[in-house]
């Protein structure tokens, strides 16, 4: 693995336990911006290079794609939950662990490093050597969707969890990323959608709370 | 055979929600969709059914119609769930005639997610791109949770983000084996996965890998246990058109399940791959028919009755056997359109009752014969009563497990049998006995002024009831259309 590669996966992994362990929603959603920045970045500076170095339409093509990835993940989801946050509340709240959230995080911990450690007694090609990391990352995303009772929170950790799949979704088909980009965006309008009409009802973005109200 | 026909049962709808989604930002059409708003959904509805039905000729004689500029294919593995998909819209676009009363979203904007929705069911079990079908399966994500939380009551938000939240999760493991499956193999074709040598094909703990991301991500859309946890929720939460709609889910998302691992167990017919698919149907029979027995909410018992019928289709089709295949299509089939009625009739007296809680319910024979009539019916041939088609469904799956036990001796095909009908056995039981809750008994003062069900209400749900007897006397009628991939 490339040194470069490997520091954007290591800035990718602390953002998302930072995000996993702040404490508002605004936070949270900041460090979720900087996961997808930094994990996306190493990929689109090489097909910045290539269309430099290149210039022919096919790289142009390559690198409109692959920005617009990042971007989405960067910028635009980060801000339909921002957008949604803004017209609820920022929600502060710390990990809470109940014995069920601990049992499903330490089930996914386990079951995600006894896949590793499966899929490496044997070898992993080297297409997808980043597996660990996607592991970790989703691992972090599900500790944060485990832990907290704020659906925005929840929400962005399923935007992490999506995010860590990065390095195996950057070699899909330029062709299929419009619609991946589209469909993305689209589940989190109708997520923060929800969570606002929810938030009507309620009044409080505390999930806990939301079948107890009368 | 070269055919645009698979590509025109995507293209008929489209064109109408997208007519329907063009009423909703200009004002000055919204009253002259208000009066169309209907008939335009079973005008897209009944063209889809109409293109479907086009092409049953050509699947009767065995021809298989193809689009490979879009990956499209209709052939004899999914026609039936094809003509299912169609038929159960077409009807449930009729019940909505009286059910629908408004929600959330505007009449165009339902209608628009309605067809959207039916566009992704008939892609999903056309589709034989990997990433195609990865399109409709997130896409079917987003549009099923517009339509929960469409539900003007407090409970459809809270179920729509519970809903939401566990298939996207479940989503991210289908994107996962997909990716995982492209950048191995070089190709996203599923009829070429397993043709080369590539670094997936040398690797059986990968293609494991593979094809458990396959069943736990379309494990949880489809409601299978253990990631069944908003089904009960969704049910009781969803208007009644939308939960007869998500009939024809089910349909769709198993026949793609088998879709996608079959081609992995051809190449590496592991015990394992087996045992998950084997594991995960016994696992959501047991859970689905000990839940069901105890709840008193009709919706809820539906939900986990609904578990039930998965876990002995996954049974059937995780057997890789032709007879299992062919099993596997018939209780599907069967399964939805018979959940449909009992949803349907179920739908009819929550519109008179407003409750899905059958303890407060009784009596409503009196007043809702028909729709007492067809819940019998449809529940009975859940149940698997004979002659009912749901019996038929029941022996080809003991035939199929009788086929694949009956080498380990007479105690294992016995054994089978005997699980099989204990199951049916309880089901049968909390189904009549939901039958007495609801319908039999005193009627209870509040329900004294209950008026007729309306045509609308309870015919579609008598069409099911008749097809619950037809197919159980001429099962051959739906077994033509079905084949082995």
């Amino acid at each position: 693995m490339e040194l470069l590669v490997l520091l954007a996966l290591l800035i990718s992994v602390t953002a998302t336990l930072a995000g996993s362990l702040s404490r508002s929603t605004k936070q949270t959603i900041q460090y979720m911006s900087l996961q997808a920045a930094a994990i996306g970045f190493v990929e689109l500076m090489y097909v910045f290079i290539n269309l430099v170095s290149g210039l022919h339409i096919e790289a142009l093509v390559k690198f409109f794609a692959v920005f617009a990835e990042w971007f989405s993940a960067a910028a635009v989801s980060p801000l339909v939950i921002y957008w949604g946050m803004a017209k609820t509340e920022d929600f502060v709240d710390r990990p809470q662990m109940s014995a069920a959230g601990l049992a499903v995080f330490l089930a996914v911990l386990v079951l995600a490093h006894l896949g590793l450690e499966f899929l490496y007694s044997r070898y992993l090609p080297t297409q997808i050597e980043a597996t660990f990391f996607i592991s970790l990352m989703f691992t972090l995303s599900m500790f944060l969707m485990a832990t907290r009772k704020d659906p925005f929170k929840i929400l962005v950790g399923l935007n992490m969890a999506e995010n860590a799949l990065y390095p195996l979704l950057a070699r899909s088909p330029i062709n299929v990323m419009p619609f991946m980009l589209v469909l993305i965006v689209f589940v989190n309008v109708v997520a923060v959608f929800i969570v606002i009409e929810a938030y009507r009802d309620y009044q409080t973005l505390d999930l806990s709370r939301w079948r107890l109200t009368p | 055979m070269f055919s645009l026909l698979p590509l025109l049962t995507l293209i008929v709808p489209t064109f109408i929600a997208v007519l329907c989604l063009f009423t909703n930002p200009f004002w000055f059409l919204k009253p002259f969709f208000k009066r169309i708003e209907k008939e335009s959904l079973m005008l897209g509805t009944g063209a889809t059914l109409a293109i479907v039905l086009l092409m049953v000729p050509d699947v009767l004689a065995e021809r298989t119609l193809e689009t490979p500029i879009l990956f499209l294919r209709l052939d004899q593995s999914n026609a039936a769930g094809m003509v299912a998909v169609a038929a159960i819209f077409l009807v449930v676009s009729v019940f909505n005639i009286h059910s629908e009363k408004g929600g959330r979203l505007s009449p165009s904007m339902y209608n628009f997610f309605v067809l959207l929705f039916e566009i992704c069911m008939l892609g999903l079990l056309m589709a034989y791109d990997l990433f195609l079908i990865l399109i409709f399966v997130e896409l079917t994500i987003g549009v099923s949770i517009v339509l929960v939380a469409h539900a003007p009551i407090k409970l459809a938000s809270e179920s729509a983000f519970k809903y939401l939240i566990l298939t996207a999760v479940s989503a991210l493991f289908v994107l996962f084996a997909v990716l995982l499956v492209y950048i191995l193999t070089g190709t996203s074709d599923i009829t070429n996965i397993g043709r080369e040598v590539n670094p997936l094909m040398e690797s059986p703990r990968l293609m494991l890998l593979v094809v458990a991301s396959f069943i736990i991500g379309l494990g949880a859309d489809i409601g299978l246990v253990p990631f069944h946890g908003w089904a009960p929720d969704v049910f009781p939460a969803s208007t009644p058109a939308v939960n007869g709609f998500f009939c024809a889910e089910p349909v769709a998302f198993i026949l793609a399940l088998y879709k996608l691992v079959y081609p992995f167990y051809a190449v590496y017919p592991s015990p394992i791959i087996l045992g998950l698919m084997v594991g995960v149907g016994a696992l959501s029979v047991l859970t689905g028919v000990v839940m069901a027995y105890s709840q008193t909410d009709s919706l809820r018992m539906m939900a986990y009755t609904s578990i039930e019928a998965f876990g002995q289709i996954l049974l059937a089709f995780g057997l890789f056997t032709p007879l299992g295949f062919m099993a596997g299509q018939f209780y599907l089939v069967n399964g939805a359109f018979m959940k449909m009625g009992v949803l349907l009739s179920l739908g009819a007296v929550y519109h008179h009752t407003g409750t899905n809680d059958m303890e407060q319910l009784g009596g409503l024979v009196k007043v809702m014969r028909p729709v007492a009539v067809t819940y019998i019916f449809c529940a009975l041939s859940v149940a698997g009563v004979p002659p009912l088609s749901g019996f038929f469904a029941k022996w080809l799956l003991y035939n199929t497990l009788n086929e694949v036990l009956l080498p380990y001796g007479l105690w294992a095909s016995a054994a089978a049998l005997i699980v099989l009908v204990s199951v049916s056995m309880v089901s049968g039981v909390y189904l009549v006995r939901s039958f007495q809750a609801i319908f039999l008994g005193p009627l209870g003062e509040k329900w004294k002024d209950v008026k007729d069900t309306p045509l609308a209400l309870w015919l579609p749900a008598a069409l099911v009831a008749l097809l619950a007897v037809v197919l159980g006397l001429a099962p051959g009628l739906l077994l033509r259309l079905m084949g082995y991939p």
